[in-house]
């Protein structure tokens, strides 16, 4: 069962324009594509004739055209026009959902329309704030969304998944990790003390001595990942809370369900050092890119070996102890959506 | 050392977070509390053997809620 009354990344800004953009979105197929001011709109991607995807139909002023046999709806999902016939039946129109541009993503609400309230969606302003520098991609991933959710919440996989690129094994097994969790956030929190800054700090921190190195990862239902990795010279006060100086760089990761097998995964990087840098933008994000393509390696070959048995039983280890803070979060959330369905329902 | 995990549970109705849970690289779970006194324990009937510790209900809750 899918969270449905949360906001989800559907597509990125340049996806959305006057073509329709077909996408799978919670299991549901979705059709996007922007009036002529502009604005994104989200339509369910069937017509309500015979169920052609209006995807393959294409844009007449405001109104989307199927290919099949030429009806019109327009930018609210009523049909406004069918060849040949003057009367159009009044059940004539397909379903439209919430959406909003932000953060250079479209961003779209599955669930009860009147529920979607802008403000709730999660921040992510690192992607046009002047004051970072950031690139942002997206992967398709044949694995369940939760999986990816697992992988970003448990910092001791690094030593073995990205052990060529990004991992340290030493450091994995005497890891000292604290998990906060509140009712719908955790916060699992790193601190490396007093060691020599890894190559790729002291290259733009320049550090001159041993650093304070900090790994935060910010998790927020349904599945948005905020990691805030970064040092500062040793005995400025970071741990304490006072960064002065140093690196810190932002791993962004916004997954959101296609379907119980298959994920759409918008992730991106940000820096707050020589900003305007684009190519150091850009060698940042493909270090990490180098590393994410080893992690969907690992999705996909757990969800083949789930979807061969998925009853087979697992074990839990101390690592686990952020990954499984949020499922018990996803499934209270899911018993809380559940139980509002079943009541609405029932009125 | 080897990986040591330190568990918080906060509390969003106003209430106090409760103390930290630490989990240990040889399987223990290790939690804060106040040490029972012989005095306390001859007025409350306790057993006098082993270390005996009392520990509020925030934690409590942190302990069903997160283990």
């Amino acid at each position: 069962m899918f969270l449905r009354n949360y906001w989800y990344v559907a597509a990125t800004d340049t996806d959305v324009g006057r073509k329709p953009f077909p996408r799978t979105i919670l299991g549901e197929p979705v059709v996007f594509f922007r009036t002529e001011d502009g604005t994104p709109v989200a339509f369910e991607d069937r017509c309500a004739h015979r169920h052609l995807p209006l995807s393959m139909g294409k844009l007449v002023g405001d109104r989307l055209q199927c290919h099949y046999h030429g009806l019109q709806f327009d930018k609210t999902g009523h049909c406004v026009r069918i060849p040949g016939q003057d009367q159009i039946p009044p059940n004539a129109k397909v379903k439209t959902y919430p959406v909003v541009e932000r953060y250079h993503w479209i961003w779209i609400w599955m669930g009860d329309p009147a529920l979607a309230d802008p403000d709730k969606i999660t921040d992510f302003h690192w992607f046009d704030d002047p004051n970072w520098g950031a690139k942002a991609s997206y992967l398709h991933v044949k694995s369940n969304w939760q999986l990816v959710v697992d992988n970003l919440l448990d910092l001791t996989h690094l030593a073995f998944v990205h052990e060529t690129t990004i991992g340290n094994a030493a450091r994995a097994e005497h890891a000292v990790v604290k998990v906060t969790r509140a009712p719908n956030n955790v916060v699992v929190t790193r601190w490396i003390i007093d060691q020599d800054p890894p190559p790729t700090f002291q290259k733009v921190g320049k550090f001159a001595g041993h650093v304070d190195r900090w790994q935060i990862i910010d998790y927020v239902p349904p599945a948005f990942l905020r990691l805030d990795v970064g040092a500062t010279a040793t005995g400025t006060g970071a741990p304490e809370g006072k960064r002065v100086g140093g690196v810190t760089m932002r791993n962004l990761n916004a997954i959101t369900p296609e379907t119980e097998t298959t994920s759409h995964y918008f992730w991106g990087q940000a820096h707050d050092f020589d900003v305007k840098n684009t190519e150091l933008t850009n060698n940042i994000f493909e270090q990490i890119q180098t590393a994410f393509f080893e992690d969907v390696a690992v999705f996909s070959a757990q969800q083949r070996n789930l979807d061969l048995n998925p009853n087979a039983p697992q074990i839990d280890i101390n690592a686990d102890t952020g990954v499984i803070q949020a499922r018990r979060i996803i499934d209270r959330l899911r018993g809380e959506e559940r139980a509002a369905m079943q009541m609405t329902a029932a009125e | 050392m080897k990986f040591r995990v330190e568990l918080v549970w906060k509390d969003d109705s106003g209430g106090e977070d409760a103390s930290s849970i630490y989990l240990t690289s040889d399987g223990r779970v290790i939690l804060q509390g106040q040490a029972i006194s012989p005095e306390q324990r001859k007025a409350l009937l306790l057993p006098e053997e082993g270390d005996m510790i009392s520990i509020d209900k925030t934690l409590i809750r942190a302990i069903k809620d997160m283990l």
